[in-house]
């Protein structure tokens, strides 16, 4: 009861004998009541309509006026405080009592999360819409060939004679044609016949990339595959230089590899392309100094490259002396094994879920 | 090709270490693949001279040497039968460690005190020469050094010679490129013959037949010849060079091939009937056993030199056992020939022989160098073997293959080059290279081509050289103007993406399968092959039986996965895979190759987790991805319907309909496919063409107005015979509910104690609104019980 009813007014209330002894119930019935059950039994013993309180208040009606008007002003300030009181301890309770129950309610927040399902995009597919994405950029459209081709557009139209090695059985899958008796359908061994087949249907400029699979007769092993999978490039306007080449494959190499990376250059010979060149990037395991995977030169083969051969323009009716281009080819699964460290090439086709799901 | 670095540097100065060399080479186009430092494997090993040679007191074939290993002379016991007083030979002192790991001590042989070892060539790691002890020639001191009397220490350079570049086979060639790249002159080697005896001529006749084939064939004879080893500086140079030593002739004509690059052959001339050579080729009845005692079947194709009774060499590929150098040989016709590369290459497949001689020939050999090159050979032979050259050499030229004449305009090549050209750094390449190369006017320059040249037949291949000798680093790097070039994805290309971005996000796995099936799999999903084509592509050249056909569908790659999976103790796998069949068609060479989209889940969708049980994958699983995809696409116009699949269970199958048109299928595997293929029969599969399934996806998705006023949602339960699909009482609802019913969901299905047998509850949350009012529930009760009636009327289903 300290501090509910101000000391000036307790003063008084105890000077009177019926309100000392009001207070002194009153003070002794507070004391226990400690949850909601017992403070409502106070406010029903005290300010109930035959509460201890309310009596004493309808009791002063017969007092003579000045009594009547004392008791009924302590009577009413006593009604009031103790009200008051009431509230602030139900209040009290309420709050602890929601402590309470929130502190039942906790939670092991280290129990794992409810499953939800996820999948992935296989890691070949990833690098494919990449670089899509990297020439896309870089005003290029993306376009398809067969899988299955002629020889034509696989090698003849290609600059590949005749008697070149790669067109033997060893080397490239024929397929036996239902009905026919052909000797010049294959499985591509490149995505280069999309060259030739764009510019017989699009005059130029032309700006494109070829993602696509490709075949080889071999046997498979760590670095082999049978099937495999290529970006081919092609960009023809007039003007076109060794120079542009550079410049655009030095572009998507740093976005594909790394700002850091160095890119070169080397002269090399491909039947299609002329003048021709096999492009390395720095080596990323061993930053240049040379390692296992580099093979000691620092230098890490990533495409082969080359202006487009004047024959091949004449083979699909584009004039070699207004037009000139530049063709790359370049293969994804290298990529992967080089920029995410693969090691072995049979992997992207076993689809083995613990090798899918790191990527 | 493998380049001594000692032996290159008699060709052209070299002022550059092995590595800036490579460096250089690789730069230009002579990729260089390794740099092998090479150095004779020993220690302590020093140049002797058999003093004296005395036969051992108590061993027959001993002898007791006493050695000058250089101010000292030391008492030897030796083995050898070829030792001798007066040679000179590798000593191992005391202390000495050879290759193998032997140390050599002090030691006693049958009671003499050895004081070291002569060494063969075996126990020095050399060659596996080990008949006797290695014979040293004169010029080394005793007491010197073995590895500095042997030149032992050399760098090999090993080079990957594109195809385009037959020249760069040989050492010439290498040291040509080198002088171009580092300014210096280049050597060509000089000697000169002295020829004596009878002219070749009056021994000697050559007739071509088939000049197409053979544009030249030189002989020359060499008299007197006495076959041996060849001197251990050739035998080195050969060994390092990947070929081995066999005898001092033979070896002539490797050294010298590996030298100029020209093939040379040599025939045993007594073996040649008539002293006849005729280059012709083949006829039905020629037969020949080549030197590796092969017996070659013939074809007309095949190119064969024959003396007068028949054949004695294939030519340009291997010569014949019949006319072999032997130890016996004394008279030698020596060949130095050009012949026809397609030729060659068709013969050395046909009989399988990759020769280094056939090799060159492939893919080019100077035919303005056969003379030099087979005077280069005689030269040898009359150095090493002790040959007499007979006079002159039989040159028949059955066709002159001229230096070609080009013409290079020098602003058109800078231009495509990307680099300021000048007509004077032009000129200065490309006589570098051993061209000739005048101006003829101010930008075009004149260039004949040499005929060890023959990739370069136009003026794009003079470009080529000028870019590479002036270095690709140099040239500026630029980007094409591609301002009018816009690149952007089709709509097919990017709806490819965002179907398998929703896949992806549904919880399956992106799988590639290889395009090649075993045959045996058709069979197994489709014997009588209802569904599958009849006609499937077939490899000719399979790698083997088990890939030997181009797959008709994605559906057994995908379940070859799942296997490989499950034979892994992967139990819950859940794949798809974008990718395109082969299908051949009717009078047309290429098969039809549609994009397919597969899935395949079996094993648990969702695992057993801390508070909830396990959800097995089963076709609504698989329903319910579809749905997801055709919802987030926007498919429009697609359907299931009940059909039979040959590798489908019967009643737990059902075509995949879109626009009326069946694209694909959608089921749980047949048992019989499961059993077969060792996978649960729990596997929900479907194939879809993505052709069809992109043609009927909406771009552009039409505005439906959203309601303004508040919906009326009431449930209806009803029983119907179980035989009744819920599709079918769906569409009863829907079709009483009318347009103000708009949403038909079902959540739950019952069948059980509470209802006969027979029977199934299925349980509806309709909703329903109208757009211009508020709804008032008497509406929607009229609907609802209009509902019923209907179903009750056309399915005989009453109120639950």
């Amino acid at each position: 009861m300290q501090g509910m009813i101000p000391e000036d007014v307790a003063k008084e209330m105890e000077g009177d004998p019926r309100l000392s002894a009001l207070l002194a119930d009153l003070q002794e019935a507070l004391r226990s009541a400690e949850d909601m059950d017992s403070l409502e039994r106070v406010r029903v013993a005290f300010l109930g309509r035959k509460g201890k309180i309310t009596s004493l208040l309808q009791g002063i009606r017969e007092l003579p006026a000045e009594e009547r008007r004392r008791l009924g002003r302590l009577g009413n300030a006593l009604k009031g405080h103790l009200e008051e009181e009431l509230g602030r301890r139900r209040e009290r309770l309420l709050v602890e009592e929601l402590e309470e129950s929130l502190h039942r309610e906790r939670i092991d927040i280290t129990l794992p999360g409810r499953h939800v399902n996820f999948g992935t995009r296989h890691l070949l597919s990833r690098i494919i819409e990449e670089i899509e994405d990297i020439f896309v950029g870089m005003g290029y459209r993306v376009v398809e060939g067969p899988e299955v081709e002629l020889d034509y557009y696989n090698f003849e139209a290609l600059n590949t004679p005749d008697w070149h090695p790669s067109k033997s059985l060893q080397d490239t899958f024929y397929v036996e044609v239902p009905g026919g008796d052909y000797e010049d359908v294959l499985l591509r061994t490149h995505t280069s016949p999309v060259q030739v087949r764009v510019m017989e249907s699009t005059p130029p400029p032309l700006y494109v990339i070829a993602p696509g699979k490709a075949y080889r007769h071999d046997v498979p092993d760590a670095t082999h595959s049978p099937m495999f999978h290529q970006v081919e490039g092609l960009a023809v306007d007039e003007g076109i230089s060794l120079g542009d080449l550079k410049g655009t494959l030095e572009v998507f190499a740093r976005k594909m590899f790394g700002e850091d990376r160095r890119v070169r250059f080397r002269p090399h010979f491909f039947p299609f392309t002329e003048p021709s060149a096999e492009v390395d990037v720095s080596c990323n395991i061993c930053g240049g100094g040379g390692c296992r995977v580099c093979k000691g030169t620092g230098w890490l083969e990533i495409l082969g490259a080359g202006m487009v051969d004047p024959n091949v323009f004449s083979y699909v009716g584009y004039d070699a002396e207004k037009y000139s281009g530049f063709a790359f080819g370049m293969g994804v699964e290298r990529i992967a094994l080089l920029k995410y460290g693969v090691p072995d090439i049979r992997f992207f086709f076993d689809n083995d879920l613990r090798l899918l799901r790191q990527y | 090709m493998r380049v001594s670095l000692q032996w290159l540097a008699e060709y052209v100065d070299l002022e550059l270490d092995a590595w800036e060399l490579a460096e250089l080479l690789t730069a230009s186009g002579t990729a260089v693949e390794s740099v092998e430092k090479v150095a004779g494997e020993w220690r302590g090993v020093v140049v002797g001279r058999v003093l004296e040679a005395s036969p051992h007191p108590s061993a027959d074939r001993l002898t007791l040497c006493k050695v000058d290993v250089g101010g000292e002379v030391r008492d030897i016991v030796c083995g050898a039968p070829n030792v001798a007083a007066g040679i000179l030979a590798p000593v191992a002192l005391p202390g000495a460690r050879l290759p193998d790991g032997t140390v050599i001590g002090e030691a006693s042989i049958r009671g003499v005190t050895s004081q070291g070892m002569l060494l063969s060539e075996k126990e020095l790691g050399v060659s596996e020469e080990a008949e006797g002890i290695m014979i040293l020639e004169e010029g080394a001191r005793e007491g010197m050094d073995l590895g500095e009397a042997l030149a032992a220490e050399d760098t090999v350079l090993v080079l990957e010679i594109t195809p385009n570049r037959p020249d760069c086979l040989c050492m010439l060639g290498v040291a040509r490129e080198v002088a171009a790249l580092t300014g210096k002159e280049l050597r060509r080697p000089s000697f000169s013959i002295a020829e004596t005896g009878d002219p070749a001529e009056g021994e000697v006749r050559v007739e071509i037949l088939d000049g197409d084939l053979c544009s030249r064939y030189v002989a020359r004879l060499i008299d007197g010849v006495s076959i041996g080893p060849s001197p251990w500086w050739m035998r080195k140079r050969l060994r390092g060079a990947g070929v081995r030593p066999i005898n001092n002739v033979v070896d002539v004509t490797n050294y010298v091939m590996l030298e100029l690059g020209q093939p040379l052959h040599a025939f045993d001339y007594h073996l040649l009937e008539g002293g006849h050579i005729i280059v012709r080729r083949a006829s039905p009845t020629d037969a020949l056993t080549t030197l590796d005692g092969v017996q070659r079947g013939l074809s007309p194709d095949d190119l064969l030199i024959c003396d007068s009774s028949g054949p004695v060499a294939l030519a340009g590929v291997m010569g014949g056992e019949n006319t072999e150098v032997s130890p016996g040989t004394v008279k030698v016709l020596l060949e130095s020939a050009h012949f026809d590369p397609a030729s060659i290459m068709r013969t050395s497949r046909r009989h399988d022989i990759a020769s280094e001689a056939s090799y060159r020939f492939e893919r080019g050999v100077d035919p303005g160098g056969c003379r030099y090159a087979a005077d280069r050979a005689a030269f040898l032979m009359q150095e090493l073997a002790g040959g007499a050259v007979r006079p002159g050499a039989v040159d028949a030229v059955a066709r002159e293959i001229e230096p070609l004449r080009l013409r290079m305009r020098v602003g058109r090549s800078g231009r495509l080059i990307g680099i300021p050209l000048s007509q004077h750094e032009a000129v200065g390449i490309l006589r570098s290279l051993g061209m000739g190369a005048v101006a003829v006017s101010e930008d075009e320059v004149e260039v004949e081509v040499p005929t060890f040249r023959p990739d370069l037949e136009r003026e794009i291949d003079l470009v080529e050289e000028v870019a590479r000798l002036y270095g690709y680093e140099r040239v500026p790097s630029t980007l094409p103007r591609t301002a009018s070039n816009v690149g952007q994805l089709t709509f097919a290309q990017r709806m490819r993406r965002e179907l398998a971005r929703v896949l992806v996000g549904a919880g399956l796995h992106e799988a590639i399968t290889v395009s090649f099936i075993p045959s045996s799999w058709l069979d197994v999903l489709d014997r009588e092959r209802e569904c599958l084509p009849s006609e499937v592509l077939r490899l000719r050249n399979p790698l083997s039986e088990e890939a030997s056909i181009m797959r008709p569908s994605l559906l057994p790659g995908l379940l070859e996965a799942l296997r490989f999976n499950l034979n892994r103790r992967i139990m819950d796998v859940h794949l798809f895979e974008l990718g395109r069949v082969f299908l051949p068609r009717e009078g047309e060479k290429l098969p039809g190759e549609p994009l397919r989209l597969a899935c395949a889940i079996t094993g648990r969708w969702v695992p057993k987790q801390w508070d909830r049980q396990p959800e097995e994958a089963d076709f609504f699983t698989l329903k319910g991805i579809w749905e997801l995809l055709a919802c987030s696409l926007h498919v429009e116009g697609w359907s299931l319907r009940r059909a039979t699949f040959p590798f489908l269970h019967p009643p737990r199958s059902c075509a995949l309909m879109l626009n009326g048109e069946a694209a694909g299928y959608m089921g749980m595997v047949h048992p019989r496919v499961a059993q077969h293929l060792e996978i649960p029969a729990q596997t929900a599969v479907m194939e879809v063409d993505v052709e069809p399934l992109l043609q009927a996806v909406r771009a552009v998705p039409e505005y439906r107005e959203i309601p303004r006023f508040p919906a009326v949602q009431m449930d209806l339960a009803v029983v119907v015979g179980d035989e009744v699909d819920a599709g079918a009482v769906e569409a009863v609802i829907r079709e009483a509910g009318g347009e103000l019913l708009r949403e038909v969901r079902l959540f739950d299905l019952y069948r059980g104690e509470q209802l006969m047998q027979g029977e199934k509850s299925l349980a509806y949350n309709l909703v329903f609104y109208a757009l211009d009012r508020t709804l008032r529930d008497e509406e929607a009760q009229d609907i609802w019980r209009e509902i019923v009636r209907s179903l009750g009327e056309r399915l005989g289903a009453r109120l639950r």
